[in-house]
């Protein structure tokens, strides 16, 4: 129980700590353009957690970003970097997109649920594409899966714009049919919908999948020491190749929700970075599914604060960037924190050192 | 001693704390001059921090060093340089594409120019190596160069930095008995020109021979210094380790039965593609220890992989109680009772950011009562894993202890705890005592003797000639690949094996 205490406390006080000295440092930048950091400050809470609309705002925003950070946190847990989530986020929303307009008229509700289904493979074959170059030809998957990307927001672009275009006056595919749209909270929450249950459930399936399963305890294991996985008898190709289509898989229901549950289209241009800000989102989250939930919660806190601090000060939208590059930098750079806060400090920031996985 | 002069070395009441860990208290020694001081300790007894506050790796807490009586501060090792302290480290810092010579002069170079003096730093490098009979060719690349002649080098190193005082790490560890008595003869001579020199070793009769006088380090603090010549081995290992220790292992005589594992025309490439196994056939049966001896890198690591199936072989098949087994996964044949000790505990062994008890199912996660269906039952993984820990002595006997958090010889005793405990009908042992303190190594050995005598087959690879020949009931030499004698224990004598290891033909007596 003890080390349970002790394990949480230094998970989330690390974290704590680089949120509350970017902010310092984001007070500085405030001051420096001539506003006051505390009015500044109020507005972008007010505006992330202030109502029940701004909350919702957080919440809509957070949504895809549990899915990518999952998507990077699980592949990183075998020692693996997943960069491709932006890829992997578009392959979804095209995959949705498409089949939500073509089964929409037939299936009602139920097209969701082989939207869901055909997502998730979408994104396992994507992922694994990376996997077996990786696995079977030694190509790094980070230079792989960051081409991928273009291949795969080019091939989304591409068929939402062509063979998928739609009738209205912005350019993308046609708008599902209401039945097809993941249902609205309600309670004032604004456009929240139950995307948010999903990325939780994703959550839980991650854990679940990691340490309560054979598979996992593979995955872990080959992630922190490929040597003795191999001595223990694990295939490191199969895990490879299964780590980054899980993570694919995952990625690739960001783009489900966002446009299930936001847009209801695939337009064009489609949000961009989400796969992107996954990184850092599992980077916050310690690559542990409750981080990740916590951490797509604070990026999403931060964007829909940062449009209210717009209005009501001067303060550009590009703070709230500016503040999550400090967290992180402060999250990651172990060395760092060394430094500030002795070595005592670094165990609290263990297993977001990107080095760590950087071995293979 | 000269009496009149003070200590070239002296170090006083050096303290030096990690966290809760007192690593060195209060540790006081003293080196004079033309002498050579053996520091003998288990693993993490404090040596190895203490050398590294002498050479200025670390900062002490507390404590002083004099050089010729005068108070110094090391700060880096440049100041430790630069007060002619050498260091010669376990594992070499030379560059292998480099001749010796450049290696010699790197980072001290003579210059003509901004370009590097080729020519007086090979003919510093004659010089050096003639004067103290260090023989080397300053031209040869150091990637061509024996183990041995590569220490040589690290030797001349310091020399080259004007080093009058030599701190050699674990120096033997690496070398043939034979190379091992050329280093003592060289450090020897090296004395008589005026140096003086710690060494580093938790090797216990070595230092008898070559030291003067003998500082016996225990958890952190300085037990007893002896004079090499007024003490035994038993005295030094009970010094060490606090309590009577049983060097001698007994055992009852041999009863081999059926062959059960077996290798056949084996070849292996390493991991950079070479052959590293050449062509080795060898046969371990029921109830006997086969040892296999070799200078580290003649393709044991490799022949011990193939055979446990974590490697692939290129040739040649592997039997398993008679049926082959070659093209089987490693898994598999660990389910067919082969386990499997490896010999980088660190690395392989285990994965030391698992807890103790997912390391102890590393294998058998995936097995009942583990697992259901690709379901893992934790609470059971750690039911067993208590039940090991306890049964073999490991500590902490905490389940949830992360394993890279234990000792050396707990590390291992856990990895025993998990291969031994499923009942293997075969155990490949390859270094299981390799940097584990005495206390452990008595352990392990009393283990690995007992699985013997319950029938199990045992093939120990060691680089050790002592465990080789106190374990084995047979032994083999690994040279270059090959197997190149074999003979029971009882003709086994270190100059025949030594011998055998150094690639020469010893005539059948």
């Amino acid at each position: 129980m003890r080390r349970i205490l002790d394990q949480v406390a230094g998970a989330v006080v690390f974290p704590l700590l680089a949120i509350g000295i970017s902010f310092l440092i984001g007070a500085i930048i405030i001051l420096a353009t001539g506003n006051n950091p505390i009015g500044a400050y109020g507005a972008l809470i007010s505006g992330a957690i202030g109502s029940p609309s701004a909350i919702g705002r957080t919440l809509v925003n957070a949504t895809p970003l549990i899915f990518t950070g999952l998507g990077v946190a699980v592949a990183f847990r075998a020692g693996l970097f997943n960069i491709g989530g932006e890829g992997q986020v578009f392959i979804g929303a095209i995959t949705a997109a498409g089949l939500g307009v073509a089964l929409g008229a037939t299936l009602g509700p139920l097209a969701i649920l082989v939207c869901l289904v055909a997502c998730i493979l979408a994104g396992f074959l994507w992922g694994a594409i990376p996997g077996f170059l990786k696995a079977f030809f030694g190509a790094h998957e980070v230079v792989t899966t960051i081409m991928l990307n273009f291949i795969a927001i080019n091939l989304a672009t591409y068929l939402a714009l062509n063979p998928l275009r739609g009738e209205g006056l912005v350019p993308g595919t046609d708008t599902v049919a209401a039945a097809v749209r993941l249902p609205v909270i309600g309670f004032g929450l604004g456009r929240a919908n139950y995307g948010i249950l999903l990325g939780i459930l994703a959550a839980v399936v991650a854990y679940v999948l990691l340490w309560r399963t054979g598979r996992g305890f593979q995955l872990r294991a080959v992630g922190l020491s490929p040597e003795a996985a191999n001595y223990a008898g694990m295939a490191l190709k199969t895990n490879t190749v299964l780590a980054l289509a899980i993570g694919g898989a995952f990625c690739a229901l960001g783009g489900f929700v966002q446009v299930l549950g936001v847009e209801g289209k695939m337009s064009i241009p489609f949000v961009a970075n989400l796969g992107f800000n996954g990184i850092g989102v599992a980077l916050l989250g310690r690559n542990h599914p409750v981080g990740v939930v916590l951490g797509a919660l604070l990026f999403g806190g931060l964007q829909a604060g940062a449009q209210q601090m717009q209005f009501a000060t001067d303060v550009p939208l590009s703070l709230s960037v500016v503040l999550l590059a400090v967290i992180l930098l402060f999250v990651t750079a172990t060395k760092l924190v060394e430094l500030l806060f002795g070595k005592r400090a670094r165990v609290f920031a263990s297993g977001t050192r990107l080095d760590e996985g950087l071995g293979r | 001693m000269n009496a009149a002069a003070p200590p070239v070395l002296e170090m006083r009441g050096v303290t030096k704390t990690f966290g809760p860990v007192r690593a060195n208290d209060d540790i006081s020694i003293v080196l004079g001059r033309g002498e050579i001081l053996g520091l003998l300790g288990e693993n993490g007894a404090g040596k190895s921090t203490l050398m590294k506050i002498l050479y200025g790796l670390y900062r002490p807490d507390a404590g002083h060093i004099l050089v010729d009586g005068e108070e110094v501060e090391i700060r880096d090792p440049k100041d430790a340089v630069a007060r002619g302290i050498g260091m010669v480290h376990q594992h070499f810092t030379l560059i292998p594409p480099l001749t010796v010579a450049e290696n010699i002069v790197l980072g001290a170079e003579p210059r003509r120019g901004v370009a590097l003096n080729l020519g007086e730093a090979i003919k510093a490098t004659q010089e050096l190596s003639e004067r103290y009979g260090l023989r080397v060719d300053p031209r040869a690349r150091v990637a061509d160069l024996s183990v041995g002649v590569q220490q040589r080098v690290e030797i001349l190193k310091t020399l080259y930095r004007e080093a009058r005082i030599l701190v050699l790490d674990e120096p033997t560890a690496v070398l043939t008995p034979q190379e091992t008595e050329d280093l003592f003869s060289t450090l020897k001579e090296l004395v008589t020109d005026g140096l003086s020199i710690i060494l580093i070793t938790h090797k216990l009769g070595e230092l008898l021979g070559v030291s003067d006088r003998i500082t016996i380090i225990r958890d952190g603090k300085v037990v007893d210094t002896v004079n090499a010549a007024e003490t035994d081995e038993r005295e030094l290992a009970r010094l060490m380790v606090g309590r009577e220790v049983i060097l001698r292992v007994d055992k009852e005589a041999v009863k081999p039965g059926e062959p059960r594992l077996r290798g056949e025309d084996l070849v292996v490439l390493s991991g950079t593609g070479a052959e590293a196994v050449r062509g080795v056939s060898l046969e371990v049966r029921a109830g006997e220890i086969l040892g296999v001896a070799g200078v580290d890198g003649n393709g044991q690591v490799e022949l011990a992989e193939a055979l446990a199936g974590t490697r692939p072989v290129e040739s040649g098949r592997v039997y398993l109680d008679g049926e082959d087994v070659t093209s089987v996964g490693a898994d598999a044949r660990q389910e067919r009772g082969l386990a499997y000790v490896p010999e980088d505990r660190q690395h392989k062994g285990l994965v030391q950011d698992f807890a103790l008890y997912e390391n102890n199912t590393l294998k058998t996660y995936d097995e009942p009562p583990f697992s259901k269906l690709g379901w893992l039952f934790p609470r059971i993984m750690r039911r067993r894993a208590a039940e090991n820990l306890t049964a073999y002595d490991v500590r902490p006997r905490d389940p949830d202890a992360r394993a890279g958090s234990l000792s050396g010889g707990n590390q291992q005793k856990a990895i025993l705890a998990r291969e031994l405990s499923g009942d293997p009908g075969v155990v490949i042992a390859a270094q299981p005592t390799r940097g584990v303190d005495v206390g452990a190594i008595e352990f392990i050995h009393r283990q690995l003797i007992e699985q013997r005598d319950r029938g199990k087959a045992i093939l120990l690879f060691s680089l050790e000639l002592e465990e080789i020949r106190s374990l084995s009931d047979r032994i083999v030499v690994m040279y270059y690949g090959e197997i190149v004698g074999e003979m029971s224990a009882d003709e086994a004598t270190d100059e025949k094996l030594g011998l055998l290891m150094a690639g020469r033909q010893v005539e059948a007596s």
